[in-house]
């Protein structure tokens, strides 16, 4: 294993790239099989194959497979990456385990403007027509998530730079001030906006349809093509940021360029799914104690674990109590935690 | 000096009035006892005269049992009938003020089970106040809470005789409408996350009284998130839903994207609006006709 930049202290034995990137995009077709042959109703193996195919005999089992669980699938798969490498890259960026992309306030401002799209939306907007499959509640958190990005980035950037810690913090001084707003509005709604907000905030993927699918395809694009690029700037922003400048590294246009981008996958994936708890936080750290921290690998594994532990979780959301859906921030977070802990456990510095 | 020991000795008159008329009271009249949905004893010395509704659907029945004249405060959303709207709010079912409830000294609080909360009512209960405690799961819950009403405001003559009409309605729906031929029925909350109601709801109970079956009455919770395929597999021969305002909601028109569903087919995607089926009130039985005289549509078009 060699690279450019000193990655760890002590040379730590990490699994071998090739096999890991092998087993990882061997997983995600396997993954997605399974999310389309199971459902809240059970239909036969064979039928279901068929109709991946559009040759299914039964045409409610065509519809279900191609209309209903195909799209789910995907959108789980392609939000799972968007999530999965947005939290690779805010954890490099910000050299700081605990970084997940909410932490910019792109989470709180997407609930705010959700929330503020379910309240008002309750009569003001209610004739209001739904542009390309999205409601206007997730127009509202897309919005939400987007101010609240850059409210956060121009708070921490002076003439001399942007400041990650002051980032830090008025993210989070952002959060709160879009959590108290959120609460405001959760305290004047009715019964059932509250229920619809405490719904939309658990997340869920029930929405999905081709043209959210296509509007996550294009995000992932933008996304998985722009973001890796940085790969080498993170890896040398782990030294710090002088240390980075002095490799030669443009040091503000790579936060600036990275936060449009997790700005942008994560705004989108809100938008799509409503906010998924773990993914982003969780997913980069179990690739990081699996292949290491060299960003070249990790930001791509970080999206293929993503994009295989949500689809998974979904799946399970789906049938544990069908026909009744569980919450997938539930599930993520109950399938992710366990074999997170097991990592941290065996890892080779463990009890250091 | 002297103004003070006058003071004194008016207020040793009054008290002395007062324990006068709670005697007199005493000698006069029973006690009333009541026991609400919670198996709580609600004891009142006499008819409460400053009553408070933590819901708006409480605020209705209150009206219904003919003591509307008696609140003093209600919360925010009660909008019906008309005159709620003037009586001073103590804030929303969630978030009210206790101090405004203190101030407006009433002498029985209406609360709401799943609404209001253990805590709030171990609150109340504690500074005193003497609290009904209401959790309507079906049509007859309704009327037996307004009996109870106008036992506790004095008011029984007109609350029996309204519960009585009411009562009588819905036996003449129940016999017209509930051994017909049943109908599936798929009742939407919500489309976006998609939403129905379970067998526990007071809604359910309306879908049964009309004949008909709603076909997640088996669901684990009570307004559960559901799976999409599971209703094109159910296959309702109704589709009934009432979002949130008086307006038909535009997300019943997604529908139309599963023609293969029969409700979609034969044009069976119905709307009532939410006030008169979601409301846990006298109102009800308005939703209810309409939804019978749906399904009984339904019926004659199969024929």
């Amino acid at each position: 294993m060699t690279t450019g930049v000193p990655l760890s202290p002590g040379g730590k034995n990490y699994a071998p790239v090739r096999p890991t990137f092998f087993v990882l995009a061997l997983l995600i077709p396997v993954v997605l099989l399974l999310a389309i042959a199971i459902g809240a109703v059970s239909l036969p193996v064979k039928d279901t194959l068929l109709a991946l195919f559009g040759a299914s005999s039964d045409a409610q089992t065509q519809a279900i497979v191609t209309r209903i669980r195909v799209p789910r699938a995907l959108l789980a798969a392609l939000v799972g990456a968007l999530l999965g490498i947005s939290g690779a890259a805010t954890q490099g960026l910000f050299r700081n385990p605990l970084a997940d992309p909410s932490l910019i306030g792109v989470t709180g401002g997407a609930v705010f403007g959700a929330s503020l799209a379910i309240v008002i939306g309750g009569s003001a907007m209610a004739g209001m027509v739904s542009f390309a499959g999205l409601s206007v509640v997730a127009f509202g958190a897309f919005l939400g998530g987007g101010l609240a990005v850059i409210l956060v980035y121009r708070l921490a950037t002076t003439v001399h730079g942007t400041s990650v810690t002051t980032m830090l913090l008025a993210g989070i001084a952002i959060t709160a001030l879009a959590g108290s707003f959120s609460n405001f509005l959760e305290f004047i709604a009715s019964n059932d906006m509250l229920r619809r907000i405490s719904l939309w905030k658990m997340g869920g993927l029930d929405g999905a349809t081709a043209a959210r699918v296509w509007i996550a395809v294009v995000a992932c694009m933008f996304t998985l093509g722009l973001l890796p690029r940085f790969a080498q700037a993170l890896n040398a922003l782990l030294l710090g940021e002088s240390e980075a400048r002095h490799l030669g590294i443009d040091v503000a246009r790579v936060k600036r360029g990275l936060i449009l981008l997790v700005a942008v996958a994560v705004g989108t994936s809100v938008a799509l799914a409503g906010t998924i708890a773990f993914v982003g936080l969780i997913v980069p750290h179990i690739m990081r104690l699996i292949i290491g921290p060299d960003h070249r690998r990790l930001l791509w594994a970080s999206a293929l674990a993503g994009a295989i532990l949500l689809p998974l979780a979904d799946t399970f959301a789906r049938v544990v109590l069908a026909p009744t859906e569980l919450p997938v921030g539930m599930i993520t977070a109950a399938i992710g935690a366990p074999f997170f802990i097991i990592l941290l456990r065996n890892r080779p510095d463990h009890g250091r | 000096m002297t103004s003070s020991l006058h003071d004194l000795s008016a207020l040793h008159t009054v008290g002395m009035l007062l324990v006068i008329l709670c005697l007199s009271n005493i000698a006069r009249a029973e006690p009333i006892e009541v026991v609400d949905f919670l198996g709580r004893e609600v004891i009142l010395q006499s008819p409460a005269k400053r009553v408070i509704a933590l819901a708006p659907h409480i605020v209705e029945n209150v009206y219904s049992a003919g003591a509307g004249d008696k609140l003093v405060g209600v919360v925010s959303y009660s909008n019906f009938p008309v005159e709620a709207k003037a009586i001073p709010v103590v804030g929303g079912y969630k978030s009210y003020s206790v101090e405004t409830i203190i101030a407006l000294q009433p002498d029985l609080i209406l609360m709401w089970a799943s609404g209001n909360g253990d805590k709030a009512l171990q609150h109340l209960t504690a500074l005193g106040f003497t609290v009904y405690v209401d959790e309507l799961s079906s049509l007859e819950d309704i009327a037996h809470f307004v009996h109870d009403i106008g036992l506790m405001t004095g008011a029984e003559t007109v609350a029996n005789a309204r519960v009585d009409e009411y009562l009588h309605t819905l036996s003449a729906l129940r016999s017209k409408y509930s051994h017909r031929e049943p109908v599936s029925v798929f009742y939407q909350v919500w489309n976006e996350p998609l939403q129905t109601i379970n067998g526990e709801h007071v809604i359910n109970d309306v879908i049964n009284l009309c004949g008909g079956k709603n076909i997640f009455a088996d669901a684990a919770v009570l307004a559960p998130k559901i799976n999409l395929e599971s209703v094109i597999v159910a296959n309702p021969r109704a589709i009934v839903a009432s979002g949130m305002d008086e307006a038909r909601p535009e997300w019943l028109d997604d529908w139309r994207q599963w023609p293969q569903l029969q409700a979609v087919q034969r044009g069976h995607v119905y709307f009532i609006p939410p006030d008169v089926l979601q409301r846990h009130s006298f109102r009800l039985l308005e939703g209810a006709q309409q939804m019978c005289q749906q399904f009984a549509n339904i019926r004659r078009q199969a024929e």
